[in-house]
């Protein structure tokens, strides 16, 4: 009787006690949301009441467009954030398995993390990484 | 306690299990909202702090917008200005909704029954529990709550509605009261509806003309001049000839007199070339001559004050108005005459050419008329109510409008534009403050005030002098004495009033415990602005502990109008000393705490350092005081350069910074509260005996126990309280080192029982104005930290 590795041993079962409880526990979840939604709809007086619909502006009526104009360095240090986050998990990766790799895959990864890095190098100098105001007129 | 008739007062017999359960849901669980009109609010805040702690009566935390929270607490003046906004807040709260009218101003309009005041919150939203009192004490606001949980209990079958049922009731009213129907709002008290009103066919239209008139007053005492005044005379008279004429007898400051064609060569002359430097502009105002006693042929003058910084001098240039009403604009040479001339414009209608942008400040822009006028009404009662119809229609101003009118020439393209107040959590006060943004990045800004315009200068014109003193305490509600010194040293110096050194003592330590107590709320709540919840909860402790003290000495927490021409109203209590000794023993160490805890912390050193940086130069020309002016470099305080109440025998320093940033007004107001602290432990060891009020009894209320005993202090007791002493014919300006800068009181009598005038000159005002300065350039966050640490209120801005 050959061996089988052990992974296949223990097998994939549905029916498991730990999946069976995500399951259950995932249609409660759903259950409970569905019926506190239900419930709001159903007991909610909708009244058009005028200003309640307006949006909030201390007290005064808004004017103006609510779509700020496009520069936002929040969100765009926001974007790179996440945009090299991403790289750190092959950074990590490339480190712990080092001594496994092989050249072909150490190449492959170290051009990967250096086309990421020209990039940074190049939001850099374009000022995408500046968190300052830039004086505009 | 005034519910809906049928609903509220019903006992919940028909309610079955579901409605019991809902009431005591929603009586346990009410959210108030953060909503800060004036003085009342003071004390709204602090119920929420670790003393009174609202959450143990089933009220949580104070919420910041109308959306989250069931229970609105209008806690202080409604404004004619602000009320939309109330309106708008209201109508966007969820429901059910509750409303407490906190104090006697939500209430009635209270003692600010002034042109720009409602006359009670009740005429425009439905109010469920008034809370009386000016302001009422924070256990008052929480009997309220109390009062407001046992009405929600007692609602009957609130489930119905719930379950789109009919019958039931929810919560909180819908009727608003109508006046003359279900309001009443006759100024003489209810039950007077049947008794004519004065001017109508019974009764003569005005009171027989004051006895006053008939009384002798020695007249006002007189400057002498020093050579350094005869040298300035001698340079304007060479350099500008006869026009402008130098008055001979003035009780305060030299005074010229200057036609209004010269008026910006004379000014940029004193500005820069005079032989003593007016370096800044300390105010402009003017006076309507057209009710005096004595009448000049113009109708009016306009006033301005300047201030010599180096020379520690001011100087008074009087130009009287043409037929025209118009004057040149000061701006080319201060810019911080902006504001002034259009606050004048507004109030009195004089035109100013040659202004940037001259606008409604104060009054909202419908107004009709020029209320310091003496012919417009004075009274809200003499004007039509204030109803619901009117807070829909006199909306506030859209944001692009006032930006557009705050610049001469518009850009090309608008970006986008928000709204910072009225109704916010971090402005400190109605004030509103429109911002055009480029990103995060603030390109533009402008300020709008007078949502707490509460008219006390026209207030005062129908008050005797003593009768004022209670309205100057409300001008900067967290500054409360320190508020009646500056006005009674103005009508002292024109009284020629010496007041004994008891009181005078008794007035420094009172104004430095004020002062402690506003640096001690001015640091909670800015270091909440930048989201650093815990040192608030710390230092309402002191406060309420300074506060202890003020109503152990005084009466009062926040108004104790304590002071009178003269003196004070009382002697020093048994046992204040051992209040003041404990409290100055552990005062610094308690400081020390705060430094750590918050100067000690990176992230607010971060939020602060660098930002909203304002050059000293830029402060002079913007009239800016206080700690604000020091954190520039200046050392200029008013108790070291120009004492007064014997500021000179206290030996205290005078903290400053260089940076002009948030963290060196900061640093320096840190820094105050413990040469304050110094101060009081000198008052405590130094205490002189003797009398509290002045011997001379012409001007002063008389202490009690002398009208006891001879006739003469009874006749003046009685004269003095009733129609007020006749203050003799000049006019006064008079300025203190305030908590928050230079506070100045400029009075003028025409030989009266009541001021003929008054103006107050307040330094928030001028930092407010400078703003743009400092946070052009910077990102919102920062915005909010600026404003932090101005520290300016609202009232003290409008006045």
């Amino acid at each position: 009787m050959p061996t089988s590795p052990e992974y296949m041993s223990t097998g994939f079962n549905a029916w498991d006690p730990s999946v069976f409880s995500l399951i259950v526990f995932a249609l409660l979840a759903a259950g409970l949301v569905t019926a506190l939604l239900t419930l709001s709809v159903v007991l909610t007086r909708r009244r058009g009441e005028g200003e309640k619909g307006r949006p909030y502006e201390c007290g005064v009526i808004p004017s103006g467009s609510a779509r700020p104009s496009y520069p936002a360095p929040f969100w765009l240090v926001a974007v790179f954030f996440l945009l090299f986050d991403v790289e750190a998990v092959y950074v990590v990766s490339w480190a712990v398995s080092f001594s496994r790799m092989t050249w072909a895959a150490w190449g492959q990864i170290t051009f990967f993390i250096g086309v990421l890095l020209l990039g940074l190098f190049w939001v850099w100098r374009k000022g995408g990484l500046e968190w300052g105001m830039t004086r505009k007129r | 306690m005034n519910g809906d008739e049928n609903a509220a007062r019903a006992l919940p017999d028909k309610a079955g299990l579901g409605d019991v359960i809902l009431n005591w849901c929603q009586a346990n669980s009410l959210w108030p909202l953060f909503f800060g009109l004036s003085c009342c609010f003071v004390e709204q805040a602090t119920v929420f702090t670790g003393l009174y702690d609202i959450a143990r009566f089933g009220a949580e935390v104070l919420r910041g917008s109308p959306r989250q929270a069931d229970l609105l607490v209008v806690s202080g003046t409604v404004f004619k200005k602000a009320a939309p906004m109330v309106k708008r807040v209201y109508e966007q709260m969820p429901r059910p909704k509750w409303v407490i009218s906190m104090g006697s101003c939500a209430n009635t309009g209270g003692m600010y029954d002034v042109y720009s005041v409602v006359q009670g919150v009740d005429q425009i939203i439905p109010v469920d529990v008034y809370v009386t009192g000016c302001p009422p004490r924070p256990e008052a606001l929480l009997h309220g709550l109390i009062t407001l949980q046992d009405m929600i209990r007692q609602k009957s079958r609130p489930l119905r509605p719930v379950l789109n049922l009919d019958g039931g009731h929810l919560g909180g009213r819908d009727d608003i009261l109508v006046p003359g129907v279900t309001k009443d709002r006759d100024t003489r008290g209810p039950g007077m509806a049947g008794i004519p009103a004065r001017g109508t066919s019974v009764t003569p239209p005005v009171f027989a003309g004051s006895r006053s008139d008939e009384m002798w007053t020695p007249p006002a005492p007189k400057l002498s001049f020093t050579p350094a005044h005869d040298a300035l005379r001698e340079a304007l008279a060479a350099r500008f000839g006869e026009p402008s004429a130098w008055h001979e007898t003035v009780v305060d400051m030299p005074t010229v007199t200057v036609p209004a064609q010269r008026l910006v060569e004379v000014l940029d002359f004193l500005k820069h070339e005079a032989p003593i430097r007016f370096e800044r502009l300390e105010d402009i105002t003017a006076v309507d001559e057209t009710a005096r006693k004595v009448r000049p042929e113009h109708d009016f003058t306009a006033i301005y004050t300047l201030t010599s910084l180096s020379s520690v001098e001011y100087l008074r240039v009087r130009v009287p108005v043409g037929a025209d009403l118009e004057l040149p604009s000061a701006t080319p040479v201060w810019p911080s005459a902006n504001w002034y001339e259009c606050e004048i414009w507004d109030l009195f209608g004089i035109r100013f050419t040659g202004h940037p942008g001259l606008r409604r400040l104060i009054m909202p822009e419908e107004w009709q008329g020029h209320p310091l006028r003496k012919g417009d009404p004075q009274r809200a009662t003499e004007m039509a109510p204030y109803l619901a119809e009117d807070a829909r229609r006199e909306q506030p101003e859209d944001a692009v409008r006032l930006l557009e009118k705050a610049h001469a020439a518009p850009p090309a393209r608008r970006e986008f534009v928000l709204n910072i107040g009225p109704h916010h959590y971090s402005t400190h006060g109605l004030v509103r403050f429109i911002l055009e943004l480029y990103g995060e990045e603030i390109v533009d800004m402008t300020t709008d005030i007078g949502y707490h315009h509460r008219g006390v200068e026209k207030i005062a014109e129908h008050q005797s002098w003593h009768q004022f003193i209670p309205y100057t305490d409300r001008l900067d509600y967290l500054s409360g004495a320190a508020n009646n010194l500056t006005y009674l040293l103005a009508v002292e110096k024109l009284c020629g009033v010496a007041v004994p050194q008891r009181a005078q003592c008794v007035r420094v330590m009172l104004a430095e415990f004020y002062r402690l107590s506003n640096h001690l709320l001015w640091l909670g709540t800015m270091v909440q602005d930048l989201g650093m919840i815990t040192p608030v909860f710390h230092t309402f402790r002191e406060r309420e502990q300074i506060l202890d003290i003020m109503e152990a000495i005084t009466g009062a927490r926040l108004h104790p109008a304590w002071l009178r021409i003269g003196g004070l109203a009382m002697d020093l209590p048994d046992g204040w000393d051992k209040l003041v000794r404990d409290f100055v023993t552990i005062f610094p160490k308690r400081v020390a705490g705060y430094r750590r805890m918050i100067t000690g912390n990176p992230i607010v050193r971060a939020r602060v350092k660098g930002i909203g940086r304002l050059s000293l130069e830029n402060a002079v020309d913007h009239g800016i005081s206080g700690a604000n002016l020091r954190a520039c470099g200046s050392t200029r305080d008013l108790r070291k350069v120009a004492p007064y109440s014997g500021y000179e025998q206290y030996d205290f320093d005078i903290p400053t910074r260089d940076g002009g940033d948030c963290l060196a007004r900061f640093e320096v107001r840190f820094e105050e509260m413990v040469q304050s602290n110094r101060i009081i432990a000198q008052c405590l060891e130094w205490m002189p005996s003797g009398r509290f009020m002045a011997d001379d009894y012409r001007y002063c209320i008389p202490d009690k126990r002398d009208t006891l005993r001879d006739i003469e202090s009874l006749i003046h007791h009685f004269i003095n309280a009733t129609r007020g002493p006749k203050v003799p014919a000049g006019e006064a300006y008079a300025a203190t080192e305030a908590p928050r800068g230079e506070q100045g009181f400029y009075v003028v009598s025409d030989g009266g029982n009541m001021p003929y005038r008054l103006h107050m000159r307040s330094p928030g005002y001028a930092s407010v104005q400078a703003l743009p300065l400092m946070t052009i350039g910077h990102t919102i966050a920062d915005f909010i930290a600026i404003m932090g640490s101005l520290d300016y209120i609202a009232p003290d801005l409008d006045r």
